[in-house]
């Protein structure tokens, strides 16, 4: 390609850019506006005066404990799906066995369920074991709720793993499990990376699990304080906006975090290889 | 010898459990048994309230003439039908980001953004976007020019596409994620190979690339189409299926049924289907897209 | 020996899933623990939007908590959409709160007839004996009995701004020929209107329930639901009819099938529209909002809705009670229960008119509260109202509802003849029966 070719390109990915970019910007002027001004003026337009109050209400709802929840309850869960989906996906992909394939298709038919029937069903089975309005069945609901879409994930990468890597440990004398410890789970760390990101993402935005299973305030989480803002007749939009900018920062972070590692991870996998 | 204890190894039963089990008893309890008693309660009559009665496979009959739900459901069609060709777009993008040229890396960071709001967020950006007065979109038009700009998310003709946009946008993010770590999982020495050989960067990424990340690509090509068929969030907030059922999708009415019209029974019926129906697809889709063998290297 | 381990390790997985779980769970809160009792209440007013509600019933459970020794409330707040979703999971589980909110007539019917909710008779006829405006604890009775107390009560009316109608010389009009006369020169000089937000599809409700009340009388409509008369009646043909009257002649802002309530409000909020028709709880954005500029609020103004070809009572109204409070049928606290939302009643009804500008469902005596006018207004509207039709999608089963609301939608976006309109709802009805 030409340096043309190149000045276009760039172009093209420059505003595709700006295009991705304009939501959070979007988002933070939204979150320093009234209702009169989200609802009229154009959604480019400046705040006529900066409603810092917006991020003061949401302070004073006592976000504090919710942000905490949603951290806490995102990070275990998301440990347990990946370690879960590694092991799994492990043992269907690498090991051999005659019921790998209709073992991987059960798991590909819990992709399919839609939550809305499946609320029901799981409160009435939380409630016998006396797990409502307890923050571990969020934690087990979202693990086994993301393990089939993180497993699907997983699977293409595991196919890939060149099975060399395995004979070789075998044959050293290595135990599976030390072998899936220590060799394949660091392998993998660039698409597991990859899941982090997208478990991230899925708990830490979800509620319809939360609401219907937690009723006390203490173990509510981040996206719960946004229903907080919305009214039998009115909805304060301006503070809702400040809700999802507060819990949006730790996830960029996070997914900056992350992100590198998609890329790192394989350097470092690539060097013990 | 050696092939021997691997085989051995690799095949010990006990293992094999060990790493299976507690994933699969974890969906068992929470995902498959709430499935089957979703298909249970879609035998009865019950608004979930009062009691329930037994009313055989009279639900599954009546959807099966339902002409509201085959209309969801081809509605749920069409954005799988949409959400797969949008995969080309995504994998080129991939495949652009995970070459090596400049800025790459940050570009990469900037475009995975707009996935990680919450629907509640994307839902008011686009609802303001397409607003038919003062939204961003007719405001652009009028000022190149068009009269009368539609109002994209009351016409029944226009609606379903217009609410399509968004959600092909907010998934963009998920898919270039996958790909992109898949690319970067290609060993640098094959290309590096292929490079030496003389190979245009075009070709590399249609001859190389591309059958080495095939694995990958069906898997997003499963994920598309069964998020498609069950797909819920931005169709509820911005149109609520509407108007007049112009946008409805199979989890929106069957949530409407569910939850507004108190008519359980039938709702969950519907949800049964909706997964039969996902199931069907998926099956076909892996036998479509099946290859002898899963490329290895 | 290794088998061995591998059985240890699954078992130590699950385990220590379901332990973690195990600890930490509360016993189950409700009910008698020892000496106290505690009721649950769940209520829709959280704090971040309705700052004044959530307050009011802090207050109110604190004041109950010192008055009754030994009972203690729980609360828990949702969101309006959530509270509906969760208190239907609930119910499948039995596990309705103590007292909690409902609506009206077709949300109460499945609850009553699946015995959830307890009747309230009793504390009717003792301790909230004729505290009620006539018609509004009537909403929440099913074969007889009252299933609900009611909190709230709004009438519908259609809200203009003052200043745009003195700038084309315009005045309120009293029936519907002068209100296409106002449409008429609105449209000639740019200004859109009706704000209308028919996403919502009960906000279009409104306007063929009033057209249908002008036209047909204050029966009709509801005869035709509760299958005394039909729904193919020539007056609820024509109001389809003059829909698509309106329709035709611009009167509803661009996209409103598209538009969700509360957008709409804010385009009559910020002068983009001239009028809007919605329910009294609306009525704190043009009085008392600090948040709404004065300017604006000193503009509102509102008319009834106005006279078809000369029929109709100007006095009669589309509304209705909206929350009431419910006590749980299996409740273990019953008796506490029911004195809860029985003191809950009684300490709300002036406290939400002047704290929260809630228009309560008990009967009032605005001479003696500090109202703004817009108040005593429609305070004495509510006084002389010769009807009041309750809202139609509150009227109808939930079923039936639904269709309602979807042919509202067709027939603002002419999907539909009038007499298909009229037709789904007939059809729809009549297989309930």
């Amino acid at each position: 390609m030409g340096r043309i070719g190149y000045f276009f390109l760039y172009i093209c990915l420059g505003i595709v850019a700006v295009f991705q970019i304009f939501p959070i910007i979007w988002l933070f002027l939204f979150s320093l506006k009234d209702n009169r001004e989200i609802f009229s003026g154009s959604p480019f337009a400046l705040p006529t005066e900066l409603r810092w109050d917006n991020y003061f209400k949401v302070w004073e709802s006592g976000i504090g404990t919710y942000f905490w929840n949603s951290i806490w309850i995102t990070g275990v869960a998301i440990i347990l799906t990946i370690l879960l989906a590694s092991m799994a996906t492990f043992a269907i992909t690498r090991m051999q066995w005659k019921l790998n394939k209709l073992v991987l298709g059960l798991f590909m038919v819990g992709l399919m369920i839609p939550i809305h029937s499946a609320i029901i069903p799981l409160f009435s089975m939380f409630l016998d074991v006396n797990l409502i309005d307890n923050p571990w069945s969020i934690v087990i609901t979202y693990t086994a709720y993301n393990l089939p879409i993180t497993m699907m994930i997983l699977l293409g990468f595991y196919y890939t793993l060149p099975r060399e890597i395995e004979e070789a440990a075998i044959i050293d004398g290595c135990s599976v499990h030390r072998m899936f410890f220590r060799i394949i789970l660091p392998m993998t760390m660039p698409v597991m990376s990859t899941t982090v990101i997208i478990n991230m993402i899925y708990n830490w935005n979800e509620f319809v699990f939360v609401n219907t299973f937690i009723s006390s305030d203490k173990f509510k989480t981040l996206t719960v304080g946004i229903q907080n803002f919305i009214g039998q007749y009115m909805t304060d939009w301006g503070a809702i906006g400040a809700t999802l900018i507060i819990s949006v920062l730790p996830i960029i972070i996070a997914f900056i975090f992350f992100s590198n590692k998609v890329v790192e991870g394989i350097s470092a996998s690539a060097v013990k290889g | 010898m050696g092939l021997n204890v691997m085989n051995k190894v690799m095949s010990n039963k006990w293992i094999i459990a060990l790493y299976v089990l507690p994933a699969l008893i974890l969906i068992a309890i929470l995902i498959f048994i709430p499935l089957l008693l979703t298909g249970y309660y879609g035998l009865m009559d019950w608004d979930g309230i009062g009691a329930m009665e037994f009313i055989g496979l009279e639900n599954y009959i009546t959807a099966l003439q339902d002409l509201k739900f085959w209309e969801s459901a081809w509605h749920s069609f069409l954005l799988a039908i949409f959400s797969t060709l949008s995969l080309i777009l995504y994998l080129a993008i991939s495949l652009i980001l995970a070459s090596k040229i400049k800025g790459a890396d940050l570009l990469r960071k900037i475009y995975l953004i707009p996935m990680l709001l919450s629907s509640v967020a994307i839902a008011q950006l686009w609802i303001k976007v397409y607003n038919p007065s003062n939204g961003m979109l007719n405001h652009i038009l009028m000022a190149i020019g068009i009269e009368n700009p539609p109002a994209w998310l009351a016409e029944p003709s226009i609606v379903l596409y217009a609410i399509f946009i968004p959600i092909l946008w907010q998934y963009a993010g998920f898919y270039i994620l996958i790909y992109y770590a898949a690319l970067k999982n290609i060993p640098e020495s094959i290309i590096e190979a292929a490079r030496i050989d003389g190979a245009s960067p075009i070709q590399i990424a249609y001859r190389i690339k591309l059958p080495l990340i095939m694995g990958v690509v069906k898997v997003t090509v499963v994920l598309a189409i069964v998020g498609s068929l069950k797909y819920f969030d931005l169709i509820y907030v911005m149109t609520g299926g509407g108007p007049n059922g112009a946008s409805e999708v199979m989890a929106s009415y069957m949530y409407k049924l569910a939850f507004t019209s108190n008519d359980f029974g039938y709702g969950s019926a519907i949800g049964f289907l909706l997964l039969i129906i996902t199931l069907i697809v998926t099956v076909i889709v892996r036998k479509v897209t099946a290859t002898k063998e899963e490329i290895q290297y | 020996m290794k088998n061995k381990k591998a059985i240890t390790f699954v078992v130590a997985i699950l385990s220590a899933v379901f332990l973690l779980a195990g600890c930490g769970s509360d016993d189950d809160a409700s009910g008698s623990s020892g000496d106290n009792k505690t009721v649950k209440f769940m209520h829709l007013w959280p704090e971040g939007s309705s700052k004044t509600h959530n307050e009011i019933v802090d207050e109110i459970i604190a004041d109950f908590e010192a008055e009754h020794e030994g009972v203690e409330v729980e609360l828990e707040v949702l969101s309006n959409e959530q509270y509906k979703d969760k208190i239907q999971v609930l119910s499948t589980s039995d596990e309705l709160p103590d007292v909690g909110m409902t609506w009206a007539a077709g949300y109460l019917e499945p609850y009553v007839d699946g015995n959830k909710f307890a009747p309230l008779d009793d504390l009717i006829e003792s301790d909230l004996k004729d505290e009620f405006v006539s018609g509004t604890a009537e909403a929440y009775a099913i074969d007889g009995s009252t299933y609900g107390l009611p909190l709230e009560l709004n009438i519908a009316t259609v809200f203009y701004n003052k200043a745009i109608f003195e700038e084309y010389g315009l005045e309120a009009p009293g029936t519907y020929e002068e209100l296409q006369q106002v449409i008429e020169t609105l449209n000639d000089n740019g200004v859109p209107p009706i704000a209308l937000g028919n996403k919502d599809r009960w906000t279009g409700s409104l306007w063929y329930m009033y057209l249908a009340d002008r036209i047909g009388g204050s029966d009709v409509l509801t005869n035709a639901i509760n299958r005394s008369g039909s729904f193919e009646d020539p007056a609820l043909v024509e109001a389809a009819d003059k829909v698509q009257e309106l329709v035709s002649a611009d009167a509803f802002v661009k996209g409103f099938n598209g538009l969700a309530d509360e957008e709409a409000k804010s385009m009559f909020m910020n002068e983009q529209a001239a009028m809007y028709l919605i329910a009294t709880w609306d009525l704190p954005n043009y009085t008392t909002n600090e948040d709404v500029p004065q300017e604006f609020r000193d503009s509102v103004g509102y008319f009834n809705f106005p006279t078809v070809g000369g029929q109709g009572d100007m006095n009669s109204f589309v509304g209705g009670p909206g929350v009431g409070l419910f006590v749980a049928e299996d409740s273990e606290v019953k008796e506490e229960a029911k004195a809860f939302a029985s003191f809950f009643v009684q300490q709300w009804g002036e406290k939400s008119v002047t704290q929260a500008g809630v228009i309560p469902a008990t009967k009032l005596d605005a001479e003696s509260l500090d109202l703004p006018q817009m108040y005593v207004d429609v305070l004495d509207d509510l006084n002389s109202a010769s009807n009041l039709t309750l809202f139609a999608d509150v009227q109808m089963s939930p079923d039936t509802a639904q269709v309602h609301l979807d042919m509202i939608q067709a027939i603002f976006g002419n999907e539909v003849t009038p007499e298909e309109f009229a037709k789904e709802h007939e059809d729809a009805l009549s297989a309930e029966e």
